[in-house]
């Protein structure tokens, strides 16, 4: 419209000029009057039509070229502040306005949808890092059984490489056929809110070794944007080998415990009432009961402290009770304790010290009981007409008192050597041969290593027997 | 009073072997022993008794192996057995079922009840088991 105008105004100016011309081919006598007419007319034409039409035309390219510019910024995305459109007549200023107001309303949603998408991708590689800090292995397939995500773990217990395994179908990545087949299977029964569960055996490595792992599967189904649909599913593989392992020991420390204890038990249970019912036939055999019945209370009670006193290690709440220890006069007593289980075997047990005294600051009753537990294990496992001998001596490599337990017995398999003193470890092939608990030997490394920061060790060959060494420090460090 | 055959009695533990023989034989049974199920087998084999009273963990051969292994042979196979376990222990009714375990008593066991036992299965199946006076 502002062009319509300027172009009405040059025709205006153009009508003056022609008039003009018009009076200059008449006779003389007017010629002075049309003369003035003729430079009045281009007066008026030049001072007043051609400024106001260049005015309004250089109006009009301001507008235009403000327009523009504003488009390149909105283009750009950079308009900032209140616009200005001044100069630029009503419509033009009305038209521009508008525009401005258009290109600030999409600005604003463009800067909205930029922080929108950086959220996006922050919310994304938080759950990557999650999905890659976890040591259970993700797989994470869409609704045509491609992989969408897959962590590490995964790669590596499945054997894939993960970022070249990304869109790829489940079933050339996923080379186990149970697992791709059950993802598949889990995706087509379509049913949102569906979870399988199961457990899965699958060749694995840990700690550099090759073995079988059984694997806790974990199916689920990932609902599409609807919540309708099944939009992929998430399979997550817990390896719970260990775990496994574990229950399995606890189960069986519960069962020898309980069995451990009730023998004796039911021996004191059944003396007691054989005297009450005067069964036994005379002052002999009474004594002989009373014995009895001592020596198997005493058994229960060592085998509730090795319990407590595991846990009270543990817990970080023993004390000990350090004095001078003798630790010959130790040894002496834990002998005279188990001669007749030794006797009952036929297993010679010997004490052999040097001419010295070897004391160390210790808890006596703890060294009672580490020496206890050694030598009863020796005999355990030491077939009959055998040999324990116990032996002390002062070491001088680690300033204490070093005490051996040497036998003649089965002796222990290389690869159980490591574990030997693990809690509720127990070497399979000898839970036939002797009942225990799989509490003893953690005890003694307890009592040794953690309280009096001494050491253990075991040199042993099958066939031939054990030789379990310990060394208590002189001075305890405090 | 005299019995025909004896009763045997298997457990590792030598006091509980010397305690039940002692009850068995102030009632008046010949009773002999075993430290482990190998040993029974072998006395077992020999000379058949006419019960056998087992603990159940022994080394070398549980007391179930021993009772599935005698209900296996001829010869043995109706020999009458009481186990002896610790309370709580789960037997499979199918591992029982291939035995001719009787009773099972749990431990801490009384004396009286093993004698209780004894008499009333020697007596059900017809064999002598009357207490010596």
């Amino acid at each position: 419209m502002l062009v319509g105008l300027g172009g009405v105004l040059a025709a205006l100016g153009a009508v003056g000029a022609s008039y003009g011309l018009e009076r200059v081919i008449e006779p003389d006598g007017e010629m002075a009057m049309l003369s003035v007419r003729v430079v009045v007319g281009a007066l008026v034409v030049c001072g007043v039509f051609v400024p106001a039409t260049l005015m309004i035309d250089r109006g009009v390219m301001r507008a235009v070229g403000r327009l523009r510019e504003l488009a390149e910024l909105g283009e750009r995305g950079s308009i900032t502040g209140p616009l200005s459109m001044r100069w630029c007549g009503d419509e033009l200023s009305a038209a521009a306005l508008a525009w401005a107001d258009r290109c600030e309303h999409l600005d604003a949603r463009l800067k909205e949808a930029e922080v929108r998408e950086r959220v996006v991708e922050s919310e994304r590689h938080e759950y990557e890092a999650v999905l890659h800090s976890l040591k259970d292995a993700v797989i994470v397939t869409d609704a045509f059984n491609d992989i969408a995500m897959v962590n590490e773990p995964a790669g590596r217990l499945l054997g894939f490489d993960v970022p070249g395994a990304l869109h790829r179908p489940v079933r050339d990545v996923v080379r186990d056929d149970l697992l791709a087949r059950q993802i598949s299977e889990t995706s087509k029964a379509g049913v949102v809110s569906k979870q399988k569960r199961f457990e899965h055996n699958l060749s694995a490595i840990e700690d550099g070794e090759e073995g079988i792992h059984t694997f806790d599967v974990t199916l689920a189904c990932l609902p599409d944007e609807h919540k309708k649909v099944v939009g992929g599913v998430v399979t997550i593989l817990r390896d719970v080998t260990r775990e496994k392992e574990i229950s399995q020991m606890k189960s069986d420390f519960v069962s020898q415990a309980s069995h451990e204890l009730r023998t004796p038990l039911s021996s004191i249970n059944a003396y007691v009432e054989m005297l009450i019912d005067g069964e036994a036939e005379d002052e002999k055999s009474r004594d002989e009961f009373y014995q009895i019945i001592k020596s198997e209370a005493d058994r229960v009670g060592r085998m509730i402290d090795n319990m407590l006193n595991i846990s009270r290690i543990e817990a970080g709440i023993i004390s000990a009770d350090y004095e001078e220890v003798d630790f010959v006069a130790v040894v002496r007593d834990v002998i005279e304790t188990m001669k007749p289980h030794a006797k009952l075997k036929e297993i010679m047990l010997i004490e052999k010290s040097g001419p010295l005294v070897y004391t160390a600051e210790a808890d006596r009753d703890m060294i009672h009981q580490v020496v206890m537990n050694l030598v009863s294990n020796a005999i355990k496992y030491t077939p009959d007409t055998g040999r324990v001998t116990v032996s002390v001596e002062n070491d001088d490599a680690s300033r204490g008192v070093l005490v051996t337990v040497a036998d003649t017995g089965l002796g222990i398999p290389p690869e159980a050597i490591g574990r030997l003193f693990e809690k509720f470890f127990r070497i399979d092939n000898y839970k036939r041969v002797a009942k225990g608990t799989g509490l003893g030997l953690n005890l003694v490394k307890q009592i040794v290593e953690s309280v009096h920061r001494g050491s253990v060790s075991v040199t042993s060959e099958v066939g031939m027997g054990s030789r379990f060494i310990f060394t208590i420090p002189y001075e305890r460090d405090i | 009073m005299a019995k025909e055959g004896y009763i045997l009695v298997v457990d590792d533990e030598t006091h509980i072997v010397h305690v039940v023989s002692l009850k068995l034989r102030n009632a008046g049974y010949e009773v002999r022993t075993a430290g482990d199920g190998e040993e029974a087998y072998e006395i077992v084999n020999q000379d058949p008794p006419m019960l056998i009273i087992t603990d159940l963990q022994m080394p070398y051969m549980t007391g179930l192996e021993l009772c599935t292994k005698l209900r296996d042979r001829e010869e043995t196979a109706e020999i009458p057995a009481l186990l002896l376990t610790a309370r709580g222990y789960a037997l499979e009714s199918s591992d029982l079922a291939r035995t001719n375990i009787k009773e099972m008593i749990n431990k801490p066991f009384s004396p009286r009840q093993i004698l209780e036992h004894v008499q009333a299965l020697l007596g059900d199946s017809g064999e002598q088991g009357s207490k010596a006076a």
